[in-house]
């Protein structure tokens, strides 16, 4: 990474701590509830399902479904402002959690809803990879 | 008669407490939420309400109900500070005694001692990807309801043109000039699928209701607009899980309400729609069964929603033109349609039953009125 990185570099919080450290490490992870077997979307300190607090992370297999999208047109942050238009995606993972992302590799007017995708990591930072998604076959 | 002694408190639980270096504001609130649920022997899906007190998160009550992984009637997040919490226990009194919920939980968290007194906005999950902004919330749902039902640009220019047009016939609205589905189509996108014309006004300005008994109301100076119905509900699981993103949390809200007022979709003379977008507008009128779901496209675009259509919609103009108020200007015309105030370039002929309707939270939460003369 040469050139500075201008664009926002996320935060995490403690509970979504180990999720952009598996980002990081290229393996996402999910919350998966010890208890009852739920998946924890977005990460928290209790399972929804069951109340336990016996959550562990296990690995995704990192390909999923777009279950929408939209396509940026206007700038909001001037750091994106050579990425428009581009494509942020909800992403429904094999697992069943949907997360927000960008959808890569594929020009903005030829994404569908449905279409099938994989992650890619993009490192931004030492600590830090986003979870991005490009089309599959 | 009366409230008190009517309803009970049957769990209470708390967080460990301190410095807790390590700990969100909403991971504490689950630990606490989670001991009082154990505490009453109840479980998340027992729970179908929730109240809370928070300054910086937005809708905080409905990212409560997405802890719990559930959707929930009836919901709040209040602003009295050290007050908040015995009001909320009252209110959830007041909520149960009216049918808009059974179990209501009463939450509250802070992170003082790490914060200092502000728990910064949330900084993941959005802005590293570009995500910003209420336009791009509300589009992926458009998105998602072209993709199931074919619904088209042109159909939602139809909501667009005709609410510019009440617009044109009202001397305060913010704008009045008149535009063409072609207009509409040539706007610019701001975050596609929506247009410029797709989007609500930013405005600065406010209003205002004032209500009493129906006994104190005949005493005063304008005809009374009685609330026959009301109620409210949050998709709470999530603003994307589910098909939260088709279906809003407006279909519960509109069965709750028409069950409380005793009419159907057959009854309501004019809808005042809470338009944050056009697309909003849309799913709404399906949540309310004026269209079936994925029909809503084809049926405004008949004109149903212009002044002589079947459902004259947002008659001032709307927030798409009108003005944004967080849909108070809705309240405002629902009465003044109900009153008769208008001459006939901009009276709903014969109004005597009005639907008003609020949206916020990420398009989570939803609140419903049914008013009439």
């Amino acid at each position: 990474m040469t050139t500075e990185y201008k664009k926002p570099v996320p935060v995490p919080s403690p509970e979504s701590l180990p999720f952009w450290q598996s980002c990081q490490r290229h393996a996402m992870e999910v919350q998966r509830c010890k208890q009852c077997g739920q998946y924890r979307w977005p990460p928290s300190t209790v399972c929804a399902g069951c109340l336990s607090m016996d959550l562990e992370w296990t690995p995704v297999s990192g390909r999923g479904k777009i279950h929408t999208y939209v396509v940026f047109h206007q700038r909001y942050n001037p750091a994106f402002a050579d990425d428009l238009p581009y494509t942020v995606g909800i992403v429904e993972l094999e697992e069943g959690p949907r997360i927000l992302t960008n959808i890569i590799g594929c020009p903005p007017s030829d994404v569908r809803c449905d279409m099938p995708v994989e992650v890619v990591y993009e490192d931004i930072t030492p600590e830090i990879a986003l979870p991005k998604f490009r089309p599959r076959a | 008669m009366g409230i008190q002694n009517k309803y009970a408190i049957v769990g209470v639980g708390h967080s460990r407490l301190g410095s807790l270096p390590g700990n969100s504001r909403l991971g504490l609130i689950a630990e606490a939420i989670k001991n009082a649920l154990d505490d009453a022997g109840l479980l998340p899906k027992d729970v179908d309400g929730i109240l809370t007190h928070n300054n910086i998160t937005y809708t905080h009550h409905s990212r409560v109900g997405q802890l719990l992984g559930i959707n929930t009637r009836f919901g709040n997040t209040g602003h009295s500070g050290g007050a908040t919490n015995a009001k909320n226990v009252a209110m959830a009194c007041m909520a149960i005694e009216a049918g808009l919920a059974d179990t209501v939980v009463v939450a509250y968290g802070e992170t003082e001692r790490q914060t200092g007194g502000g728990e910064g906005r949330e900084m993941e999950f959005g802005p590293e990807f570009g995500y910003f902004g209420a336009i791009a919330t509300h589009a992926f749902g458009c998105t998602r309801h072209m993709h199931q039902y074919g619904t088209t640009h042109e159909q939602l220019g139809h909501i667009a043109t005709a609410f510019r047009a009440a617009a044109a016939r009202n001397p305060h609205a913010q704008q009045r000039t008149p535009i063409t589905l072609e207009d509409y189509l040539n706007s610019r996108w701001v975050v596609w699928p929506f247009h410029l014309l797709d989007c609500c006004q930013v405005t600065d300005g406010a209003a205002a209701a004032i209500i009493t008994t129906a006994e104190r109301a005949r005493t005063l100076r304008q005809p009374p607009i009685y609330i026959m119905g009301f109620s409210q509900f949050q998709n709470s699981r999530g603003w994307f899980v589910d098909d939260h993103m088709t279906e809003l949390a407006a279909k519960e809200s509109a069965d709750a309400a028409y069950r409380m007022a005793g009419v159907g979709p057959k009854d309501i003379d004019t809808a005042q729609i809470y338009d944050c977008f056009t697309y909003t507008v849309l799913a709404t009128l399906e949540d309310y069964g004026f269209a079936k779901k994925g029909e809503g496209g084809p049926w405004v675009a008949t004109g149903a929603l212009e002044l002589d259509g079947e459902l004259p919609t947002n008659t001032s103009g709307g927030q798409l033109s009108e003005g944004h108020t967080e849909g108070a200007l809705q309240i405002v015309e629902g009465v003044r349609q109900l009153r008769h105030s208008y001459g006939p370039d901009r009276q709903v002929k014969d109004a005597e039953i009005a639907l008003v309707t609020g949206h916020g939270g990420n398009t989570v939460c939803h609140s419903s009125l049914i008013l009439r003369r």
